[in-house]
């Protein structure tokens, strides 16, 4: 099977056609990301606090908002998290000022007023933990074991941790009778924590509070992984083949990073670090692509001594293009199945890829080749010139 | 059969039993990353400055007393955090070189300017470093002795840095994250002192007897209202001596206890030493209050009412959980200054479950995906490729539990990555053999070719992505650093799979027959 055959595109004919559209869609990204909404920075880089919970009912967002309100003067953002039928919802609020704190205690404390008042006291099956119920259970001794109360801790232990076992399978516990479900209770812990129990209205799924110190900090270092790496690429090109090449391979790696973050600020996508990450894996991969062509024009250019470089480099596209379309569609079906399943936590990694790795197979072709052939002419050139004078 | 095939067939099987030997049993040898088990990641900042103004208060305390021994009443000494320094004035007739002596036996970390009627104590040059040093470790080793106590399994208690600020605590698997960090920060510093008036509703009424100013030496400290059922109703203000009779140092053991309504409180004893001094105290004090006093707040203010020695009780209106919390940080010690978050990242065992279970949907997904293309696409020779994939994803595996190298959430899709990733050296060989048997090469011949020319465009292509993957883990953080790690063997092992093994397993095919005239690719 072949999907695709021998071609003969004079794709550098496009060159001008090609470069200008790329041009156009870069500075409209750019005006967009500078002048229009911008990028959507997230706590990584801005600093603030971040809370994942999960709600046993279809959570009401004013509800929550109103409930935050009293906390602090920065606007809660509140939006809902992954798959609707879940009711889970992301709570983020920025550090007001440059002030360094965690915002994770004040933002459960008014959850709990809000929701939680029903429990009074009782102990929540839904965020507290095994070692809290091994207490009360090894304080109350329902199975009347005796024993001193290190001895009576280590017996009640097995049963609180497969209470909290429960929890992290389901995610949360629905009502007091969910418990039933628990297995390796005896009957009169069972119905002991029954009696002590409740089952709040919500579980704490994740916290992430980044200060504005550390935002700084990975602001700082996502930038200079950035730059270290598009300069990693230039050098290790220019190297392996020659100054062209390598200003060519990095003018498509700005390309393709630029219309990435464009696509990025357009679609309101969150730039948290496994975001950077995934540009930069970006930059790796989608350098391959261009590589394959440039080895092909280098081999090229040892067999046909004295061709035109315009229709060699034309021929060596036409001939890679193939594994171009290949290699890019298998890396994007496994891309497509992380967006797909991965879950809203890995999604906007994959949406980087996805667009990336599209936007990157264009340029491999479009403006790769072209800007390598542009500085090969005024290199060329300016030689003859120095040779004339 | 040739030697040469002999000898790669045992390399391979070779590596394929390490890497399986590597990683059996699977659930023991692959590390989850915090995102995946669950757990909390804290990046604590010591507040130095603390322990700074900590050392100056004390220092100033020490010097009134070991001059008043030697017969010399100082008046106010003022403390300067910002110049790190004391400054007092001498009395008229003062024996200056009691003073001299007084300085250089108790202040040895420090320089005396002596001026005509004021001397300053000014810390030495690598005072202020070893006090925040000191800070720094005994935060360290306090966090450290909370955690024990607590009880979290394989805890990852570290400085960053050899003499930074910052401390890195990761713990795994932890159920209640919020009561974990409460735990951590507690500066849990106690003191025992002498009331001298209030309870008071406002600081001003109890500076009115002194005409309005703080006596020297003493302090006004606030403290929580209660009612008599036990609910706080407002705050209350103590003026206290400003010197500790005893403080939490002095502490040799507390636990959680309750009084006789079975309302909640922490039991402590003290050391042998403290004993003494407390015995003394209380017994020249029968009859007046005494505050206790934890993080600076008054927590009670019980009248003595008889010789107390060893042990006592601290009262607070405490449920039980944190009645528990107090002990448990009081046994394991104060903290030598005030702690902060600077960043936390808490995963919940559910949220990281999840995770783990979709990743694993997108991985299977992902494969079975790419494998039927390749079969579909390259016939015999996509099954060829298919094998390296698995192989590949086998060594992927048992190379990051040779390591120790933790899988994470970023990690997974790292591996999804290299599913896509590895094929594509395989596609540039294929293409290439199509190619060379298009222009009527042997089948042979194409697959020598194809292979040979490959390999050098396989290695440029892939040295690209392992750049940026370096860069990656060199400025990355926690399960950034484990996506450049996997993305990273994944590429290695690619070119392992993808060149040596496919190589090998076409000469198997093709050994023993002379004229092979097609090639199912």
């Amino acid at each position: 099977m072949r999907i695709i055959g021998d071609t003969h595109i004079p794709f550098l004919s496009y060159r001008k056609i090609a470069l200008g559209l790329s041009m156009a869609v870069i500075l409209a990204g750019v005006a967009y990301m500078f002048f229009g909404p911008g990028l959507n920075l997230g706590i990584d880089f801005i600093g603030g606090t971040q809370v994942t919970v999960k709600f046993n009912d279809a959570p009401d967002l004013d509800r929550i908002r109103e409930a935050m309100s009293t906390i602090s003067a920065a606007t809660p953002e509140i939006q809902r998290f992954d798959e609707v039928e879940k009711h889970e919802i992301l709570i983020r609020i920025e550090n007001p000022g440059d002030v360094e704190g965690d915002f994770t205690k004040p933002i459960l404390d008014a959850l709990h007023q809000e929701y939680d008042s029903g429990l009074s006291g009782r102990f929540d099956l839904n965020t507290q933990g095994a070692r809290e119920l091994a207490n009360r259970l090894s304080e109350a001794d329902p199975e009347g074991i005796l024993g001193d109360a290190e001895s009576r801790r280590e017996h009640y232990q097995t049963q609180a941790r497969a209470v909290l076992e429960y929890r992290k399978l389901q995610g949360m516990f629905a009502s007091v009778d969910a418990l039933d479900k628990v297995e390796g209770l005896s009957p009169e812990v069972l119905a002991y924590i029954k009696t002590i129990a409740g089952a709040g209205e919500f579980a704490l799924l994740g916290a992430e509070n980044v200060g504005p110190t550390v935002g700084a900090d990975l602001k700082n270092k996502a930038q200079l992984a950035m730059v270290f790496s598009l300069l990693g690429m230039l050098a290790y090109i220019w190297l392996r083949f020659q100054l062209p090449y390598g200003i060519g391979a990095v003018a498509a790696l700005f390309h393709d990073v630029l219309i990435t973050l464009s696509a990025l600020a357009l679609f309101h996508r969150e730039i948290n670090l496994p975001t950077i990450a995934a540009l930069l894996t970006l930059v790796g991969y989608s350098v391959n692509d261009t590589v394959v062509v440039f080895d092909r024009v280098r081999e090229n250019l040892k067999l046909h001594r004295g061709e035109d470089l315009e229709k060699l480099m034309d021929n060596s596209i036409n001939q890679t293009l193939s594994r171009t379309f290949i290699t890019s569609g298998t890396t994007l079906m496994v891309v497509l199945t992380l967006y797909l399943f991965g879950g809203d936590v890995i999604n906007t990694f994959a949406f980087v890829l996805l667009i990336g790795i599209i936007v990157g197979t264009y340029s491999s072709i479009f403006v790769a080749s072209p800007v390598a052939l542009g500085i090969n002419k005024i290199l060329v050139a300016r030689r003859r010139r120095k040779r004339q004078r | 059969m040739d030697k040469k095939i002999i000898y790669r067939i045992v390399l391979i099987l070779v590596v394929v039993g390490l890497a399986a030997w590597s990683i059996y049993p699977p659930s023991e040898r692959i590390n989850y990353g915090l995102d995946l088990s669950g757990g909390v990641h804290l990046v604590l900042q010591v507040q130095t400055d603390d322990a700074i103004k900590a050392e100056l208060d004390d220092a100033s305390l020490r010097l009134a007393s070991v001059a008043e021994e030697e017969g010399i009443t100082l008046g106010t000494v003022l403390t300067d955090p910002d110049n790190q320094s004391l400054t007092f004035d001498v009395p008229a007739g003062a024996d200056r070189a009691v003073l001299s002596e007084i300085a250089l036996d108790y202040f040895g970390d420090y320089d005396v300017q002596r001026g005509a009627d004021s001397w300053t104590l000014k810390f030495k040059a690598n005072t202020e470093k070893m006090i925040r040093d000191q800070a720094v470790r005994k935060g360290l080793e306090t966090i450290n002795n909370r955690i024990d106590e607590f009880g979290v399994a394989e805890p990852r208690i570290n400085r960053q840095g050899i003499d930074g600020d910052r401390i890195l605590v990761q713990l795994p698997g932890v159920d209640d994250p919020e009561r974990v960090k409460d735990i951590i920060s507690k500066t849990a510093f106690l003191e025992f002192k002498e009331v001298l008036g209030g309870p008071a509703p406002d600081r001003a009424s109890l500076m009115q007897a002194t005409g309005g100013t703080l006596a020297p030496g003493t302090e006004i400290l606030p403290g929580t209202r209660t009612s008599f059922e036990g609910e706080a109703v407002g705050r209350d203000f103590y003026l206290l001596k400003k010197v500790a009779v005893v403080t939490g140092r002095e502490l040799r053991t507390a636990r959680r206890s309750q009084d006789e309504f079975g309302q909640a409180n922490v039991r402590f004893d003290l050391v042998p030493s403290a004993a003494d001094k407390f015995g003394a105290f209380t017994e020249s004090h029968i009859g007046t209050p005494m505050a206790i006093i934890l993080d600076g707040r008054v927590m009670s203010a019980p009248v003595i009412r008889a010789r107390i020695t060893d042990s006592g009780v601290i009262e607070g209106n405490y449920s039980i959980d944190e009645a528990e919390d107090l002990a448990l940080v009081l046994r394991a010690g104060a903290l030598p200054a005030r702690l902060i978050y600077l960043e936390e990242r808490t995963v919940g065992p559910s949220l990281g479950h999840d995770s783990v279970v979709r990743g694993l949907r997108a991985i299977v997904a992902g494969l079975v995906l790419v494998m039927v293309f390749m079969v579909i696409y390259y016939k015999l020779s996509g099954i060829n490729a298919v094998l390296a994939l698995i192989l590949n994803l086998l060594l992927l595996m048992g190379a990051m539990a040779y390591f120790g190298a933790t899988l994470t959430l970023p990690g997974i899709a790292g591996v999804v990555l290299t599913i896509g990733m590895a094929v594509d050296a395989n596609v540039l060989i294929f293409e290439r053999i199509r190619e060379e048997l298009r222009v009527g090469k042997t089948v042979r011949a194409a697959i020598d070719t194809g292979f040979g020319r490959a390999f050098g465009t396989i290695l440029d292509a892939n040295m690209t992505t392992l750049i940026a993957a370096l860069f990656l883990f060199q400025f990355g953080t926690g399960p950034i650093k484990g996506f450049a790690v996997t993305l990273s063997i994944g590429i290695l092992a690619s070119m392992f799979t993808a060149v040596f093994v496919s190589r090998t397993l076409y000469m198997v095919v093709m050994h023993g027959r002379d004229r092979v005239q097609t090639l199912s690719v």
